[in-house]
C-alpha cells in the first residue's frame, strides 16, 4: 500500500476571480468524491497518486472579500501549500496576488509552496493581465504559475500535479509535521479504498 | 418373672448405697469438721475440694437410691414393668455421669494430697476409728498411713462396684432373647460401664502419678505446680527428652500445660497455644508455641513416638475442654488437633507485643487470620494478620498522652507495617489519605491540616519516606497562597509556581523552602516582571518589568528608607509592543513538570497492581475502603471491630471486571462499559479517575483558578485520558493472560484515536468545570469584545444585518416569510437561518468536543440546506458566501463565551483532524469570532436614515 500523506491546500484571492471553481472542476468526477465529507465548496478533499506516494489534498477556501483579509492567516496556518487565483480579466485581482504572496513570506508557514494560478484563460481576448508578467512574477517569488480555466477544465490538474511535485518527498526517519505533512488514520482508510 | 441377674443387681446396689452412706458417715462428715484456720489457704482449698467430694458421693448416692428404686419397682411389680425402665439401662449415661463427678472430685483430692492433709490435723480421732475403717477395705494393707486408707476407703468400694455392674449386666444379656427389645440397651450399659472402668483406672493412675510427682520436685516448684485440676501425663524422668534452646532438666506434661523446669525457673506452656511437629529426624520433636519454638530430642524413636503421642493427644484434650473419654487419646475429635485454632493470649517477652494480648485466629503458633492485638497503654489493633504480623486490612488505635485522643489507622498492612492505601485520623484532627509503604507515607496521599489548628493547610501529593518529596500541591490558607511544585524533605525544592488570592502568581526555583534567583512574576493587572522578588512580591534586585502597555522598565528595585518602591532603569516607552496576549496570556509551569511524570504516585499504584497481574486480595489495598469515622470508633472503642463494606458488594471481584473486559470489547459495548466503570468508585479505573479529579481539584480550583495555569491544566487533563487508556489496556492485558491469550500491542494512531476519540470525552465532563474556568478567564478580554459584538449586532433586524455583513443579497431566506416587502426589509428579527442559529446553540449541551464539532456540521449543513432552498437548487457555498452567513449564524446564536468554548474545542480535539474538515469548521467559527470582535462590527450604528418613521 501506498503511503498517503494529507496536504492542507489553502486557496487565496479575490472574490469572483473562481477560486472555488477551480477547486470545484479539480475534485469534479473524481471517485471519492462523495465519501469524502465537504463543506459545500469549502472545503474539499482529493486524493491524488505522486510517485510512490499518495497525496490527500485538503483544500481550504477562504472569503476573498478585503474585510476579511485580517483572518486570513488563521486559514493558512499549517499549510503545505498556497494556490492564489487571480482574473486574467483583472489587473485588480493581480495586484491583490501580489499582497497575498507578501503577506505568505512573511507570516506564513516555512517552505510553503506557492502556485499561481490565472483563473478565466479562456477569455485570454479581454485580458489584462499578459502572462509574461505573470510569469515573470512567478520566477522572482518561485512559484509555479499557470493560466487555467475552471470552466473548460484548463490545467487544472496541472496546477495540483505542480504542487505534488514541489512538495518534498517524506523522509522516512521524521515524521515530520512541517508542513502540514501528517500520516492520519483516516487517510489509511482512504487509501485502502484506492487501491 | 424378674431374673436372678436383676435380683444380684439389686443387692449389689442395696451393698453400694449402704457403703457410700457409710463411708459418708465414717470419713466425709468427720474430715468436713476438720475446721482449718484461716491463715492457712492450703487447709481451705483441701477442706473446698473434700466438700466437692462430699456433694458428689451424694449425688452418687443418690443416684443409686433411684437405681434400687427402679429395681425395686420391677420385682415387684415384674409384669407391668419391663426391663428398660431400670435406671441402669435407660439411663445409662446419667448414672455414669455421676460417677465421673466423683471421681473427678476424688482424684483432685488425691492430686493435693487432701486426705493425708487433713487427716494429719486429727491424728488421735482416726487411730480410735481404725478398726471401723479396715471393716470398709476388702482387702488393705495393715502398715498404711492414715491418709493412704482414706484414700482406699474411698476409692475401692467405687472401683469393685463398677466391676460387679459390668459383670451383672453381662450375665443378664445372655439370659435375653436376641430379639429382646431391652437387648439394646443392655449392650449399651456394658459399654459404658466398660468405659467407665477404662477411665477410671486411667484416672487414678493418673492422680497417683501426679501426687507421687510432687515429692521429686523442689519445694518452690511444688507450690507453683500443685493444683487440683493438674494431671501428670509425662514425665521427661520416665522418658528422657533433651530441649533446645531453651535448658530445661525437667520436661512435664499436664493436661492441660506443658512445663518445663530449669532449676527455680518454671516455663509453662498452655497446650491450647502449643503446636506439634515432628522434628528433623525421627528421634526429634518440635514444639510450637506463640513466644518459643522448642525442639524435644529422645534417645530413640519409639521415645519420640511416646513423646509425639502424648502431647498432641494432650493438645486435643485441652482444646476439646474436658477429658477425653474412656481414655487420652479416644475422644470424639480428631486425634490431630488443627492447624488453626482462636485463642487469646498474653505476650510475655520483652519486645513489640511486650504484655500486649492477642485475641483471635491463631496458625501454628502465630496470630493468623482475623484477631485483635491490645497492648496495656491502650493501643489496638483489629484486622487481619499472617504469620504473626499485620497483614491486610487492620485498624489501629494508638491513644495520645492526652486522654480522648487517639491516633486512629484505618489501613491495608503487611508484615506488620503499613502498606498501599490507607487513612490516618490523627489525635491533633489532622487527616492523611493516601499510600503507604513499610509505615511511611509514600506515594500520592493527602494531608489536611486540622480545621481550627492556627496554620490550616492541605497536601496534595507526593511523598517518600514519611516525607514531602515530589510534586505537590500545598494550599496554605493563612497566606492565601498555594504552592505547585516540588518538593524534596518536607521542604520546596526545585521548579514551583505560588497563586495566590489575589489573583497575583509567580514562577522560580526553591530551596529549603525559599525562593532562590530569579523568578517570573505576573499580577493581577497583567504586569510581567522578570527578576528577584521578595515572598511578599516586593519587587527586589534585577528586573524588568513589562508594563500591559507594552512599556518595559529595566533596572534594579529596592525598597527605600521609606515606603514605597525605588528603582534605577531605563523605561523604555518606544519599543515596538509585543504581542499583548503574550504577557496576558503567558501560561506558568509549562516544561517545569513534564505532564508525563507529574502524577506518577496517582498512576503508579495501579500499573504495579496490574502488573502483578491484579491479585483479588490487592484489590483493596488499591481501591480503598469504607470503614466508620474515627469519631464512631472512638465511642465504640471497647467493642472494636473491624467490619467494612466488602469491595466484593460494590463492584464484584476483580475476576468479574476482568470479565466484563472482554465482554465488551466492540466500540460501542466498550464506550458504554468504560462511562459505567469510570464512574463506579469502586472500580479501578473509577477510581483511578475519582483520584485525578481529586488532584486536579486541589490543583485549579479555588485559589488555582488563575488563568495563567490553563496550560497545566489543559495538558494534564490529556494526560489522565492516556494514563486511563493505559490502564484500561493493562488491564485488557491481563484478563486477556488469565484466559491464556496474549493481548495484540495497539499502534501509536490506535491509541491516539481511542485516547481522543473514546476516553476523553468520558472523562472531560469530570474535570471540565475547573478547565472551562481556566478558559473563561484566560479569554475573558476576546470573549468581553465578542460580546459587545453580538449585543451590537442584535440590534439589526434580520435583513440589515445580512446587509451589513455582505451577504449576497439572492442567498437572503426572505422567500420564507409571509410579509410584504417592507416589512421583510425593517421588522424580521432573528428569523433567517433559524434553524441553523438554534443547531448553533446547543453547542454549549455537551462538553464532548467532538459533539460540539458534529454540531457545528450540523450548523453548517442547516445553513446550506436554507440556502440551496432559496434558490431553488443544490448549492455549494464557497467561503466568500459562507463566511458571511456563518458570521449572521453566531451572532444571532449569541453563545456566550465563545472564545473560551472553541479553544478547549481546539485544545481537546483528536490532534488526527488537524487540517481536516473538523479543523476547518472550527477555525471557520474562530474566524467569525474574530471578526465580531472587530472595531466595526463593535461600534458601528445602524444607519442614521434608518428609524422607526420609515417604516410604516
Amino acid at each position: 500500500m501506498m503511503a498517503i500523506r494529507e496536504l492542507k491546500v489553502c486557496l487565496l484571492g479575490d472574490t469572483g476571480v473562481g477560486k472555488s471553481s477551480i477547486v470545484c472542476r479539480f475534485v469534479q468526477d473524481h471517485f471519492d468524491h462523495n465519501i469524502s465529507p465537504t463543506i459545500g465548496a469549502s472545503f474539499m478533499t482529493k486524493t491524488v497518486p505522486c510517485g510512490n506516494e499518495l497525496h490527500k489534498f485538503l483544500i481550504w477556501d477562504t472569503a476573498g472579500q478585503e474585510r476579511f483579509h485580517s483572518l486570513a492567516p488563521m486559514y493558512y496556518r499549517g499549510s503545505a501549500a498556497a494556490v492564489i487565483v487571480y482574473d486574467i480579466t483583472k489587473q485588480d485581482s493581480f495586484h491583490t496576488l501580489k499582497k497575498w504572496v507578501k503577506e505568505l513570506k512573511e507570516h506564513g508557514p516555512e517552505n510553503i509552496v506557492m502556485a499561481i494560478a490565472g483563473n478565466k484563460c479562456d477569455l485570454s481576448d479581454i485580458r489584462e493581465v499578459p502572462l509574461k508578467d505573470a510569469k515573470e512574477y512567478a520566477e522572482s517569488i518561485g512559484a509555479i504559475v499557470v493560466e487555467t480555466s475552471a470552466k473548460n477544465a484548463i490545467n487544472i490538474e496541472e496546477l495540483f500535479q505542480g504542487i505534488s511535485r514541489q512538495i518534498p518527498p517524506l523522509d522516512p526517519h521524521e515524521n515530520g509535521n512541517s508542513g502540514g505533512i501528517r500520516l492520519g488514520t483516516q487517510s489509511l482508510q482512504a487509501g485502502r479504498r484506492c487501491c | 418373672m424378674c431374673s436372678s441377674e436383676e435380683a444380684d443387681l439389686l443387692r449389689l446396689e442395696e451393698v453400694f448405697s449402704a457403703t457410700l452412706a457409710r463411708t459418708n458417715s465414717l470419713i466425709l462428715q468427720p474430715l468436713l469438721s476438720a475446721d482449718p484456720e484461716p491463715s492457712d489457704p492450703c487447709g481451705r482449698e483441701c477442706l473446698g475440694l473434700l466438700q466437692q467430694l462430699h456433694e458428689s458421693s451424694q449425688r452418687l448416692w443418690e443416684v443409686t437410691e433411684q437405681s434400687l428404686h427402679s429395681l425395686r419397682q420391677r420385682l415387684h411389680h415384674p409384669p407391668s414393668v419391663g426391663l428398660e425402665t431400670l435406671l441402669l439401662l435407660n439411663s445409662a449415661d446419667h448414672v455414669l455421669q455421676a460417677h465421673m463427678e466423683y471421681i473427678k472430685s476424688y482424684t483432685d483430692c488425691v492430686v493435693v494430697q487432701a486426705f493425708q492433709k487433713v487427716s494429719k490435723r486429727r491424728s488421735e480421732y482416726w487411730r480410735s476409728q481404725w478398726k471401723k475403717l479396715q471393716q470398709l477395705l476388702s482387702w488393705a494393707s495393715s502398715e498404711g498411713s492414715v491418709g493412704t486408707t482414706l484414700c482406699q476407703a474411698l476409692s475401692q468400694p467405687l472401683t469393685q462396684h463398677v466391676q460387679k455392674y459390668i459383670l451383672l449386666l453381662l450375665s443378664l444379656r445372655d439370659t435375653l432373647d436376641k430379639r429382646h427389645p431391652a437387648q439394646e440397651l443392655v449392650l449399651h450399659a456394658v459399654t459404658l460401664f466398660g468405659n467407665l472402668q477404662s477411665f477410671l483406672g486411667q484416672a487414678l493412675d493418673q492422680a497417683v502419678a501426679t501426687q507421687a510427682l510432687w515429692y521429686s520436685l523442689t519445694s518452690r516448684v511444688r507450690d507453683v505446680l500443685c493444683t487440683p485440676a493438674h494431671r501428670l501425663l509425662q514425665d521427661s524422668q520416665d522418658i528422657p527428652v533433651v530441649v533446645t534452646p531453651l535448658r530445661a532438666e525437667r520436661v512435664l506434661l499436664f493436661d492441660d500445660a506443658l512445663v518445663l523446669l530449669q532449676g527455680h525457673n518454671i516455663h509453662t506452656f498452655d497446650l491450647q497455644l502449643v503446636w506439634v511437629d515432628p522434628g528433623p529426624d525421627k528421634r526429634a520433636l518440635r514444639i510450637l508455641t506463640p513466644e518459643e519454638e522448642l525442639s524435644f530430642c529422645t534417645r530413640d524413636p519409639r521415645d519420640q513416638v511416646v513423646w509425639q503421642w502424648k502431647v498432641t493427644q494432650a493438645v486435643c484434650q485441652a482444646l476439646h475442654g474436658k477429658k477425653d473419654f474412656p481414655v487420652l487419646g479416644s475422644g470424639p475429635e480428631a486425634s490431630v488437633p488443627p492447624d488453626c485454632r482462636c485463642l487469646a493470649y498474653t505476650f510475655r517477652r520483652e519486645g513489640r507485643l511486650y504484655q500486649a494480648t492477642y485475641e483471635g485466629d491463631w496458625c501454628r503458633a502465630k496470630p493468623h487470620g482475623k484477631g485483635t492485638l491490645k497492648w496495656p497503654n491502650g493501643r489496638n489493633h483489629v484486622g487481619d494478620f499472617c504469620q504473626g504480623l499485620e497483614n491486610g486490612f487492620g485498624i489501629c488505635l494508638v491513644p495520645q498522652d492526652s486522654e480522648d485522643k487517639f491516633d486512629c489507622y484505618k489501613c491495608h498492612w503487611q508484615e506488620g507495617s503499613m502498606c498501599d492505601y490507607g487513612v490516618c485520623e490523627y489525635g491533633n484532627d489532622e487527616v492523611y489519605k493516601g499510600y503507604f509503604q513499610a509505615g511511611l507515607r509514600h506515594g500520592f496521599g493527602v494531608l489536611d491540616g486540622a480545621q481550627q489548628a492556627s496554620q490550616p493547610f492541605r497536601y496534595t501529593g507526593h511523598w517518600e519516606r514519611g516525607q514531602r518529596s515530589g510534586y505537590g500541591i500545598e494550599d496554605n490558607s493563612e497566606r492565601g497562597e498555594r504552592y505547585i511544585g516540588m518538593w524534596q524533605a518536607d521542604q520546596r525544592h526545585g521548579p514551583g509556581v505560588v497563586v495566590t488570592q489575589a489573583g497575583a502568581c509567580y514562577q522560580g526555583t526553591f530551596q529549603g523552602d525559599k525562593m532562590v534567583g530569579p523568578g517570573i512574576l505576573l499580577c493581577e493587572d497583567d504586569t510581567l516582571y522578570e527578576g528577584t522578588f521578595t515572598r511578599d512580591l516586593t519587587l527586589l534586585g534585577k528586573g524588568k518589568v513589562t508594563f500591559p502597555s507594552g512599556f518595559t522598565l529595566d533596572g534594579s528595585f529596592s525598597s527605600g528608607t521609606h515606603k514605597g518602591l525605588y528603582t534605577q532603569g531605563v523605561l523604555d516607552t518606544a519599543a515596538t509592543p509585543p504581542n499583548p496576549a503574550s504577557t496576558r496570556k503567558r501560561q506558568l509551569g509549562l516544561g517545569a513538570f513534564p505532564v508525563e511524570s507529574r502524577w506518577q504516585g496517582v498512576y503508579r499504584p495501579f500499573q504495579d497492581f496490574v502488573r502483578s497481574g491484579c491479585p483479588g486480595e490487592l484489590q483493596e489495598a488499591l481501591l480503598g475502603f469504607h470503614v466508620q469515622s474515627s469519631r464512631e470508633l472512638r465511642e465504640s472503642q471497647e467493642y472494636l471491630s473491624c467490619e467494612r463494606s466488602h469491595p466484593k458488594d460494590c463492584a464484584g471481584s476483580m475476576e468479574d471486571i476482568l470479565q466484563e473486559l472482554l465482554q465488551h470489547r466492540e466500540p460501542q459495548a466498550l464506550q458504554q462499559y468504560l462511562r459505567k466503570a469510570l464512574s463506579n468508585s469502586r472500580h479501578p479505573l473509577g477510581r483511578l479517575l475519582r483520584t485525578l479529579m481529586l488532584t486536579f481539584q486541589a490543583t485549579y480550583s479555588g485559589i488555582g483558578a488563575n488563568k495563567h495555569l490553563q496550560g497545566m491544566a489543559q495538558e494534564e487533563v490529556k494526560q489522565h485520558a492516556r494514563e486511563l487508556w493505559a490502564a484500561y489496556r493493562g488491564l485488557l492485558k491481563v484478563a486477556f493472560q488469565r484466559q491464556g491469550q496474549t493481548l495484540e500491542e495497539e499502534d501509536v494512531e490506535t491509541r491516539n484515536l481511542q485516547v481522543h476519540g473514546l476516553l476523553l470525552p468520558l472523562i472531560l465532563p469530570s474535570f471540565y468545570s475547573e478547565l472551562f474556568t481556566l478558559y473563561l478567564l484566560l479569554h475573558e478580554r476576546e470573549d468581553g469584545l465578542y460580546s459587545q459584538g453580538i449585543t451590537n449586532l442584535s440590534l439589526f433586524p434580520d435583513t440589515k444585518l445580512l446587509e451589513f455583513l455582505d451577504v449576497q443579497k439572492h442567498l437572503w431566506p426572505l422567500k420564507d416569510l409571509w410579509l410584504t416587502s417592507n416589512q421583510r426589509y425593517s421588522l424580521v428579527r432573528d428569523k433567517c437561518f433559524l434553524s441553523a442559529t438554534e443547531c448553533l446553540q446547543k453547542i454549549i449541551t455537551t462538553v464532548d468536543p467532538r459533539e460540539k464539532l458534529e454540531v457545528l456540521e450540523k450548523t453548517y449543513g442547516e445553513i446550506e440546506t436554507t440556502v440551496s432552498r432559496v434558490l431553488g437548487r443544490e448549492y455549494k457555498l464557497p467561503m466568500d458566501d459562507l463566511l458571511p452567513l456563518l458570521i449572521y449564524v453566531v451572532s444571532r446564536a449569541r453563545i456566550q463565551h465563545l472564545g473560551a468554548e472553541i479553544h478547549l474545542i481546539r485544545d481537546m480535539m483528536d490532534p488526527t483532524h488537524t487540517g481536516g474538515l473538523h479543523d476547518f469548521l472550527l477555525t471557520a467559527l474562530e474566524s467569525c469570532y474574530e471578526h465580531i470582535q472587530k472595531e466595526d462590527v463593535r461600534l458601528h450604528r445602524l444607519p442614521g436614515h434608518w428609524n422607526s418613521r420609515e417604516l410604516w
